[in-house]
């Protein structure tokens, strides 16, 4: 294989502006910090940056999520990184806080009182983890009565599922498509 | 007690941990194989009653809603035994089971969504970007230095450190095993593990320190080797000012 090397200043410049920021950098601000960096080349330069670490074996590369750039780790050297963080990696998120994201996502804003009607359960406690994690944030007040907070998802809710928006997820089924699902098993106890 | 409870390792009973009581309806009806929309009510009540009978002898909280479900299955069942007389209006009356069946298909939908996001949260923690250690460099002491010298780290009392311990214990996961004849863990166990622990790092945050623990059990007996190792002067705790995190300092 034939190592081109990268001689474009620009794509360095995108390059060190990715690496060095600790959050997903968007294509507008690696604009508004290098004006070279016109948004049509910038996909390009982080394609040409990708394949060279590729072809040098690299541990890193960059991916793009919550609309931005960022810059992490492969796959691959996952087990020796989470000897690094050893106590300190944050715990992974418990059914009920991925089920009330589910339903913040997808109902935004939304007060805690409907989401408590659709999960069956309070999830005030689930609530106030989210909230510290950032992976919701406060949208306002609702117009119900008491004028409940509606909450919504954050950018680091993206950043953390390794999506760009919300469109990205499967659309809740219709509750049709569930139901003809039931329809269409098997039924044993017809002969 | 349903088989599948009955676990092989010994002494331990695992629980499916139920989120709640939609939650433990949708597990019975995809047991049991019933059609969603023509839920066997009966049945289903008296199986329903079964498990949070048992949660409550396993010591498991059981939320109120697990009960106020009861109630209303208890409702719906009984409804569907009365003759259906018409009431004086002319709407046609509903089948009683009708906004249990629209909840739990609701509940349904969210559900499946929160599947996907477990995966996506699977994959993604195994790539790590720069926030991630700025995340945990927040529990690495800042200047390794300053902060330490006594100045604006407190003594702390044992009312503290019992505050301290009660965030950690409301906090911990729900419970989804119960030991029953044996204590998985001993105060030794607990004492090796914190020095251990901080034969790495000389000082560590207690909540740091208890996360990753898995049950109420493990958490109460690690408490218990904290305030051994505290009595014999093995361990040193201090708090960085008023209500600040506590940190455990290896003497």
């Amino acid at each position: 294989m034939t190592k081109e090397r990268i001689h474009d200043q620009t794509t360095r410049v995108i390059e060190a502006l990715i690496f060095a920021s600790d959050v997903p950098i968007t294509a507008a601000q690696l604009h508004q910090y290098c004006e070279e960096a016109a948004p049509s080349k910038i996909r390009k330069a982080v394609n040409a940056l990708n394949l060279e670490y590729t072809q040098q074996d690299r541990s890193f590369h960059i991916i793009e999520v919550a609309g931005g750039y960022q810059m992490v780790t492969r796959e691959a050297y996952a087990s020796w990184i989470r000897k690094l963080f050893h106590k300190r990696l944050r715990s992974r998120l418990t059914q009920a806080a991925l089920e009330t994201l589910s339903v913040i996502a997808f109902r935004q804003p939304v007060s805690r009182p409907e989401i408590a009607a659709i999960r069956g359960v309070n999830c005030d406690a689930v609530i106030k983890t989210l909230l510290e994690r950032k992976l919701i944030t406060l949208s306002g007040r609702g117009e119900g009565p008491g004028k409940p907070l509606l909450y919504k998802t954050t950018r680091e809710f993206l950043r953390y599922f390794g999506i760009n928006s919300i469109q990205d997820l499967p659309r809740p089924r219709e509750i049709e498509e569930l139901l003809k699902e039931d329809e269409d098993r098997p039924d044993d106890a017809i002969e | 007690m349903p088989e599948q409870w009955q676990k092989k390792e010994g002494y331990t009973v695992s629980l499916p941990n139920f989120e709640g009581p939609l939650d433990l309806l949708l597990y019975l009806i995809r047991k049991e194989e019933i059609d969603i929309v023509d839920i066997p009510i009966a049945s289903i009540t008296s199986q329903y009653l079964e498990y949070v009978e048992l949660m409550k002898e396993l010591d498991l909280e059981v939320a109120g809603e697990f009960i106020l479900m009861a109630a209303t299955l208890i409702q719906i069942k009984v409804r569907m035994l009365l003759p259906k007389t018409e009431p004086d209006g002319d709407e046609e009356s509903e089948d009683p089971r009708a906004e249990l069946i629209r909840q739990l298909l609701e509940y349904k939908r969210f559900k499946e969504v929160a599947e996907t996001l477990n995966e996506k949260e699977d994959r993604q923690r195994r790539y790590f970007a720069r926030c991630d250690f700025a995340w945990a460099k927040q529990y690495i002491p800042k200047e390794e230095t300053a902060s330490f010298d006594r100045g604006f780290m407190n003594d702390i009392s044992l009312f503290d450190l019992l505050t301290a311990f009660k965030t950690v214990l409301d906090n911990a996961p729900r419970v989804t095993s119960h030991q029953l004849s044996a204590i998985g863990v001993t105060v030794q166990d607990q004492i090796n593990y914190i020095l251990g622990m901080l034969e790495k790092e000389n000082r560590i945050p207690f909540h740091i320190m208890m996360t990753d623990l898995q049950d109420r059990l493990t958490i109460i007996v690690t408490f218990m080797a904290i305030l051994e190792l505290i009595r014999t002067k093995r361990l040193h705790v201090q708090q960085a000012g008023t209500f600040g995190d506590i940190w455990l300092i290896k003497q």
